[in-house]
């Protein structure tokens, strides 16, 4: 195995036990009660005993945090490139798009739940919205920031036939020059969509880990409430640093300094 | 090192340019007034001024790249227009980071939706000396070479006009000197002005010297040296020609 | 100098020490859910002085959670919860220290709901239907007894989750039936909105009877004296509002405006009857037979004792 992945696998182990010490030491001191927080112990004891129940709902959980992603990055990119073509549309659409973001998402999940039923319509849905503005305004703002010696190179290279030029330049210059910006805003994107799918379910589901977790609290299963939430976290760092490789798999030209 | 295929392609003769009434203000303050200049057919005219004066704001101004400065007049000699027949390098060599050096050079055609002429690009490359990075990215390779780069694009996009806003100020002296000499022997027969703070370099290229001074700026008289350059760097008339200059753009 | 000052400080707490015993006892009650007339006992005890007289100072608070309660009194952050008493077995079963100490409703409000006018007409005909739940651990149990009886499994229904909002998905048709809607609550807020409901009593398919709406308190503080004090306040709060129904309602409604509507009105109409006339008394029978039934359904892993979980106070 390379030296470098060795590293990071030694130093992820290291700060997971780390964690773990510190959340096993807050419990024997504070004498909490178990069905408030339960330890380390307790909640791998679950975790080990409802393998396949939680199995299960995670890959729920996780078809919907990746499609949604997928969804409201997609649409996000759209937006991003309509926004930045027509500068009028931008000024209607751009206070809109803050509005959207300034809603609490568990206030539109009810009524997206009651539209799109309970099925993973709804949470695919609640993923995008939340990663929709993020995912817009980075790749807007990379776009609206292309280098002027660029474009003012691609204008000369243009100038017989400047309309057409306007669209080579977007999809020569503009675009390519806005993806880094666009990978920022990616990220936010994967660290946040659990979120959306996660309320998705507490408003409206029969599967998935929020589901499950909502039970369990009913239950009063705390251990098994902390182990899918454990997955859940999980699920959100693996999405997360599987995309990060990805990003810079894609983007070989801009190493980090 | 033969120039071959690098004089303008038989369709295009050397074209003149003419600027008849330049005018450019910035914050209520005129930078240049009622400003004519012509640049003669085949030849390098370079442009020499003081910091600040709006010698970059003029090659702009003919470039089509700068909406805030206006002309009356600006025409080819052979009566069309100079829009689209002009290439344009500047100081910094705006490759694009994400293209290797091969895809920098043909990017004139991607953007027009042709064809690229790679045996062509490679050719240049290789005048150039760059034909071995052809396929490197321009984070891979020194500004030298990154310069000599944007000289291969501004080549490849085969222009009767060519105007270039100081081009070689950002590497060191030695490597200044070696594009000097690579751009003369490369650009022979274009229309071409360079714009430069360096009367030396002037003074090499030119066929004619103009000094840009003055608030609002106007153009002093053609200074037009007797031999065809590029002149040698070791002249000591040169020099001397170059300190004169240097001493009226102090005093 | 210092002696001085370690007396006027002794002095002080002995002072304030003393303060409490002229004051009333505070105690923290945490609701089950917002204010609604199902606690009107208690609205009654502390507007018409009755936990004054009892010397106690009540504060209720209502939770975001309805989960919540039962644990904050288990860890000892809250003198008494409103829970119910299924719950009360399952979450005894996990550990908490809970004791039952007054029953508030002593009979089942939980209900099967489906639209009146809709194509259920028998629990037979829920075959391969949406149900609607809120998440209270204790639906599967209803479900599968009331299913078991006309010959059905949990596998012949889908479950979906709706959080709380079950008389809207019932309504624009997202489910076929809910399960958990409050028979004197839902039925009326979907009268109201001219889409009335029909129920099925879970206690009259198959499931045996219950309280409702129970008080819970840490198991360890039993003795606290304040606890029977609260369970007398309650109990002349349940016979005043039997003697004195419109006046109960006047006093359910003070200072709380937003509760004068036609679906509380209606709401507390229909649990009048169902008020534990004697909030203290404790059913053994009841309470072992529905413990017995949970484990049948494999909700709770023993069967305790029932004093283990619930009591009368002497």
């Amino acid at each position: 195995m390379p030296e470098a992945a060795r590293q990071i696998i030694w130093r992820s182990l290291i700060s997971f036990g780390g964690f773990l010490a510190v959340w096993q030491a807050l419990v024997w001191i504070t004498e909490v009660e178990p069905f408030i927080l339960p330890g380390p112990l307790l909640v791998a004891k679950s975790l080990a005993g409802h393998l396949e129940l939680i199995g299960g709902h995670a890959a729920i959980t996780a078809l919907e945090i990746v499609l949604g992603l997928l969804c409201g990055s997609g649409l996000g990119i759209l937006s991003a490139i309509s926004l930045s073509w027509f500068p009028n549309l931008r000024r209607w659409l751009l206070p809109i798009l803050v509005v959207t973001q300034a809603i609490p998402v568990f206030a539109l999940a009810p009524v997206l739940v009651l539209w799109l039923g309970y099925g993973l319509a709804s949470k695919v849905m609640m993923a995008s919205l939340i990663i929709f503005f993020p995912v817009t305004a980075a790749f807007l703002d990379g776009l609206r920031r292309t280098e002027t010696g660029w474009l003012d190179l691609a204008h000369t290279m243009t100038a017989a036939n400047p309309g057409a030029g306007r669209w080579a330049i977007l999809r020569h210059i503009r675009i390519p020059a806005a993806l880094p910006a666009l990978a920022s805003g990616l990220r936010v994107a994967a660290a946040v969509a659990p979120i959306g799918a996660v309320v998705g379910e507490w408003v409206g589901s029969s599967a998935g880990l929020g589901y499950l977790m909502l039970h369990a609290n009913g239950r009063m299963q705390i251990d098994l409430l902390f182990a899918a939430l454990f997955v859940l976290a999980a699920i959100a760092v693996a999405i997360y640093f599987t995309l990060d490789w990805l990003l810079r798999r894609l983007l070989p030209w801009q190493p980090d300094n | 090192m033969p120039a071959k295929n690098l004089e303008p392609s038989n369709e295009l003769p050397s074209v003149g340019i003419t600027l008849r009434g330049g005018n450019l203000s910035f914050a209520d303050k005129p930078i240049f007034k009622d400003l004519d200049l012509d640049l003669p057919a085949g030849r390098t005219t370079c442009l020499l001024g003081p910091s600040g004066v709006g010698k970059s704001s003029l090659l702009r101004l003919m470039a089509g790249i700068s909406p805030e400065a206006t002309a009356r007049v600006l025409s080819a000699d052979d009566g069309g227009t100079i829009t689209g027949r002009i290439a344009y390098m500047d100081q910094r060599d705006l490759l694009l980071p994400w293209l290797n050096v091969l895809d920098n050079i043909t990017l004139g055609a991607r953007l027009r939706g042709e064809a690229a002429d790679r045996h062509r690009a490679m050719a240049l490359l290789r005048h150039v000396g760059l034909d071995d990075v052809a396929t490197a990215r321009p984070a891979a390779l020194s500004g030298g070479m990154r310069q000599r780069a944007a000289l291969a694009r501004t080549l490849m996009e085969d222009q009767p006009v060519v105007l270039m806003d100081e081009p070689f100020s950002a590497v060191d002296a030695l490597t200044r000197l070696r594009l000097q000499d690579l751009a003369a022997e490369l650009l022979v027969g274009r229309t071409i002005l360079l714009v430069t703070h360096d009367p030396l370099e002037a003074l090499r290229l030119g066929h004619q010297i103009l000094v840009l001074s003055g608030e609002p700026a106007s153009l002093g008289p053609a200074l037009e040296p007797e031999s065809l350059p590029p002149r040698p760097a070791d002249d000591p008339a040169l020099h001397s020609l170059a300190a004169g200059i240097l001493r009226e753009l102090a005093g | 100098m210092i002696r001085h000052m370690a007396a006027f400080f002794l002095l002080a707490t002995f002072c304030f020490a003393a303060l409490p015993a002229q004051a009333a006892d505070k105690l923290t009650v945490m609701l089950d859910w917002f204010v609604n007339p199902d606690h009107a006992t208690l609205m009654i005890a502390q507007e018409k002085g009755f936990f004054a007289q009892a010397g106690l100072e009540v504060e209720m608070i209502a939770p975001a959670d309805p989960n919540d309660p039962p644990k904050m009194v288990a860890a000892g952050k809250a003198d008494l919860a409103i829970s119910y008493q299924p719950q009360l077995h399952v979450q005894v079963d996990q550990g908490l220290p809970l004791r039952r100490i007054a029953t508030l409703v002593s009979t089942p409000l939980n209900s099967l709901v489906v639209l009146a006018k809709g194509p259920i007409k028998s629990i037979a005909d829920l075959k391969g239907k949406k149900i609607g739940f809120s998440v209270g651990g204790f639906e599967d149990a209803l479900l599968s007894a009331m299913l078991g009886r006309v010959g059905l499994t949990l596998k012949d229904v889908t479950l979906i989750n709706v959080n709380f909002s079950l008389s809207p998905a019932l309504i624009s048709g997202q489910v076929d039936a809910v399960i958990g809607a409050f028979r004197n609550f839902e039925l009326n807020q979907m009268d109201i909105v001219k889409h009335p409901g029909r129920a099925f009593y879970v206690e009259e398919e198959g499931v045996p009877a219950y309280d409702e709406l129970i008080v819970v308190a840490n198991a360890k503080k039993l003795d606290d004296p304040r606890l029977r004090r609260f369970v007398n306040a309650l109990e002349n709060a349940a016979q005043f509002l039997v003697n004195h129904p419109k006046e109960g309602w006047a006093m359910f409604i003070k200072g709380r405006k937003n509760l004068n509507d036609e679906l509380n009105k209606r709401a507390f109409r229909d649990t009048l009857p169902r008020f534990a006339l004697r909030p203290a008394a404790l059913d053994h029978g009841r309470y072992r037979r529905m413990a017995q039934f949970l484990k049948d359904q494999g909700l709770i892993k023993t069967v305790r004792p029932v004093q283990d979980y619930a009591v009368e106070l002497k």
